[in-house]
């Protein structure tokens, strides 16, 4: 009888009641292990871009200002939130938070940006040793890239027409060969 | 001899000069170079052998010196094999014979490479535009090296897509391309002769974002699963596992048993929180709210559950290549069997609470009815193609990670309609529970400190093909990757299980009732939009007029006025 079926969905309804969380209202804590905003630790930071050569969504980006200091830089409006960089950083320098509300008016307010004064090795003697298994080679060998700030929009708006210059330029557009161990 | 071998000699014997190459190195596989002139004659062998079609790859290799290329994937179902055939075509004069006559399903593949590499196909009978927008520019083709993958050329306006002439007699709607309660866009027009669909036309490839050309030209081999996993926001672990598979069969890494038991557990996982989202959609699609709010209920707890291993509700990143980034350890195998108890505590309830509900019977039952020989006509996958009394399953036929270590049934229905894809998809989500549970029993067994992930020695090198599948909560999923220089691929293909599954739509619809159009394109799972304008047909010329907003306004105001 199909009424029994009316009557038990009822059942089910009234039994489970209201499931829906008051949110906004009540915070709702993370889990153990999420994977939220992405921390930068600058006491820990060496510099070594592993994080902004293996970024898949291109959000990291680097820049040599002079000689001796280096600017990194998060832009969190593209971040996928992988936690790719996380893994990957030999420091242990980024923690993937828990904080996930991060919806905002400024894009200010969710980027970060690091300045690192870089040293040669013999001076800072952490950074790494020039040994042929050191972490620069290893991210190397995974496909490193270095990003500029200048070209900070990956994704470009337009191009306005279909120039073949543009298509030479593309041609020739790639990263370092890999190191051969 | 191993049926991949005799396959294989059978087909030189037949073939004779026309099979340049082989390449048999791959397990499961089988990697065929032919002449080009003997590619419908070597489909057709495959066919007579009870092959099923998957999908078409097309790429550039004039690198290489060969021109343009065109691949056609096969599968054994019952030998666990899966066949490439791969053709080249000259640059200056790029033909192939269009399989299409023999084999409707190729009919979107070898559409998709006129559009995406300029190939032109002798005999195809419908080479319309398929997946750039109208306003693309004539002669530029997205997938030749020389074509930047940012390229935007300029728009166009007054460019529109040619539908084809309505039927004779009959009227078209138009559904789509956007609607507020599903994911993707695409446009649907509809015959209809009163309420009776007539037909049905579709231009879809609303949201085609070009991410192949981005793996080949932009990302590294390591950092295209956490794209892939991004091509679909209900199945992206699929792909993201899918595309480490078919790296892994190129490089021919052998990954760790406890990373294949994770990857599995996961998948499940996927599985089960589609399911209960699919059977909630469908509830509400035919008007029952209380199978939707429940199910999304049960469905929740997974979300939470998928939150807290892998870090995310949705995109897990949990599978790298060479194995998977996070463990499953004995605390988090615990969590999982009581949460898959009460889910299959809930299910139960609900389930009884509705098989016998008049108004699901009534809206699903002989509902976008498709016979099997139709089915696998159109090569149809997944619990579509179960619900028509196909027994294949991915899982089964093509073991991966570990589900040759399970036991768990194809579950198969016949009634050909709506109904026998929601009794399939109920039953698989017991299905994955007990999967599930028998993987978590597995991996208490190896050591925790076993390795998650193996490292790759060394590059891959250039110019391997591998081929992988995956059955998503949807079908069967498959990706073709050739490798190639700089550490990334030269060509990444994805086919969707909704690709196959799509094409025999109108044919699902022939003779159906308007009002039951969501519940039938829905019942493949992809999505479906809603009308947004009005066109009026005239019934003997056929030829079209589209009303504005505010002319349509004029005209309910006067219709309404006039009752």
């Amino acid at each position: 009888m199909w009424i029994w079926n009316k009557i038990k969905q009822l059942a089910i309804s009234s039994r489970t009641g209201v499931v829906t969380l008051r949110y906004p209202f009540k915070p709702r804590p993370a889990p153990a292990g999420f994977r939220g905003q992405p921390v930068w630790d600058h006491t820990k930071c060496i510099g070594c871009a592993g994080c902004a050569s293996n970024c898949p969504a291109r959000t990291i980006f680097l820049r040599d200002i002079c000689q001796e200091i280096r600017i990194l830089l998060y832009d969190s409006s593209r971040c996928t939130y992988c936690g790719r960089c996380a893994d990957l950083c030999p420091e242990k320098a980024i923690t993937m938070s828990d904080n996930f509300e991060l919806a905002t008016d400024s894009r200010q307010d969710i980027t970060q940006t690091i300045e690192l004064f870089m040293m040669t090795c013999q001076r800072c003697g952490r950074c790494y040793d020039l040994e042929i298994k050191n972490y620069l080679d290893k991210l190397q060998s995974l496909g490193y890239r270095y990003d500029s700030l200048e070209v900070r929009k990956v994704i470009r708006q337009s191009t306005a027409e279909f120039e073949t210059d543009l298509l030479e330029k593309t041609a020739t557009y790639g990263r370092p060969e890999k190191l051969e161990k | 001899m191993s049926r991949k071998e005799e396959l294989l000699n059978w087909l030189k014997e037949k073939l004779k000069g026309d099979l340049l190459a082989e390449d048999v190195s791959r397990e499961k596989c089988l990697f065929i170079d032919i002449k080009k002139e003997a590619l419908i004659e070597t489909a057709q062998l495959l066919l007579s052998r009870g092959a099923r079609y998957q999908v078409g790859v097309g790429y550039d290799a004039r690198k290489s010196g060969q021109g343009l290329a065109m691949v056609h994937t096969f599968a054994f179902d019952s030998d666990a094999l899966l066949v490439a055939i791969r053709a080249y075509t000259p640059e200056d004069k790029p033909e192939f014979d269009s399989l299409t006559p023999t084999l409707p399903g190729a009919g979107w593949s070898e559409r998709e490479y006129i559009d995406l590499l300029g190939l032109h196909f002798n005999n195809h009978p419908n080479p319309k535009r398929l997946i750039l927008s109208d306003d693309w520019p004539e002669g530029i083709y997205p997938l030749r090296q020389e074509v930047p993958y940012d390229l935007m050329p300029p728009a166009a306006e007054d460019v529109a897509f040619r539908l084809d002439e309505a039927p004779p007699g009959s009227s078209i709607i138009p559904f789509g391309p956007f609607h507020a309660c599903l994911h993707e866009p695409a446009h649907f027009a509809v015959y209809v002769d009163g309420e009776e669909i007539k037909g049905c036309e579709y231009r879809g490839f609303m949201v085609h974002r070009g991410i192949e050309k981005l793996a080949a030209t932009e990302l590294t081999y390591s950092e295209i699963p956490f794209v892939a996993e991004r091509i679909c926001g209900i199945c992206g672990s699929v792909h993201s596992v899918n595309y480490a598979q078919a790296v892994e069969s190129a490089a021919e890494l052998k990954i760790s048993r406890r990373a294949e038991f994770i990857r599995t557990v996961m998948l499940e996982i996927e599985r089960l929180h589609s399911h209960l989202l699919w059977l909630g959609v469908a509830g509400h699609l035919i008007g029952f709210d209380t199978v939707f709010m429940q199910a999304w209920r049960i469905r929740e707890k997974i979300m939470w559950l998928a939150e807290s291993l892998t870090g995310n509700r949705k995109t897990y990143g949990i599978v790298i290549i060479g194995g998977v980034r996070r463990d499953i350890n004995r605390e988090k195998a615990g969590q999982i069997k009581k949460i898959l108890g009460e889910v299959e505590k809930d299910m139960l309830a609900l389930e009884k609470a509705i098989v016998k509900d008049k108004a699901i019977h009534r809206r699903t039952r002989d509902v976008g009815y498709l016979s099997k020989e139709k089915a696998i006509e159109w090569s149809l996958v997944g619990p579509v193609a179960r619900a028509r009394g196909l027994a294949i399953d991915a899982r089964k036929d093509h073991p991966y990670a570990a589900y040759d270590e399970v036991k768990f049934d194809v579950q198969v229905a016949d009634s050909c309609d709506v109904w026998g894809t929601l009794v399939v998809r109920v039953k698989e989500v017991y299905e994955a529970i007990s999967i599930i549970n028998q993987c978590l029993e597995k991996l208490a067994l190896i050591p925790e400190n076993s390795p998650l992930a193996v490292e790759l020695e060394g590059p891959i090198p250039a110019g391997r093909q591998g081929l992988s599948v995956v059955e998503a909560p949807r079908g069967e999923v498959v990706h073709y990757l050739l490798t190639g220089d700089d550490n990334r691929p030269e060509r990444w293909r994805v086919r969707a299980p909704t690709y196959p599954n799509l094409q025999a739509v109108p044919d699902m619809l022939l003779n159906n009732r308007l009002a039951d159009f969501p519940i039938i394109v829905g019942s493949i799972d992809p999505c479906f939009s809603c009308t947004d304008r009005v066109v009026v047909i005239d019934r003997k010329s056929a030829s079209g007029k589209i009303l504005s907003q505010q002319e349509l306004e004029n005209l309910s105001r006067k219709m309404r006025s006039k009752s």
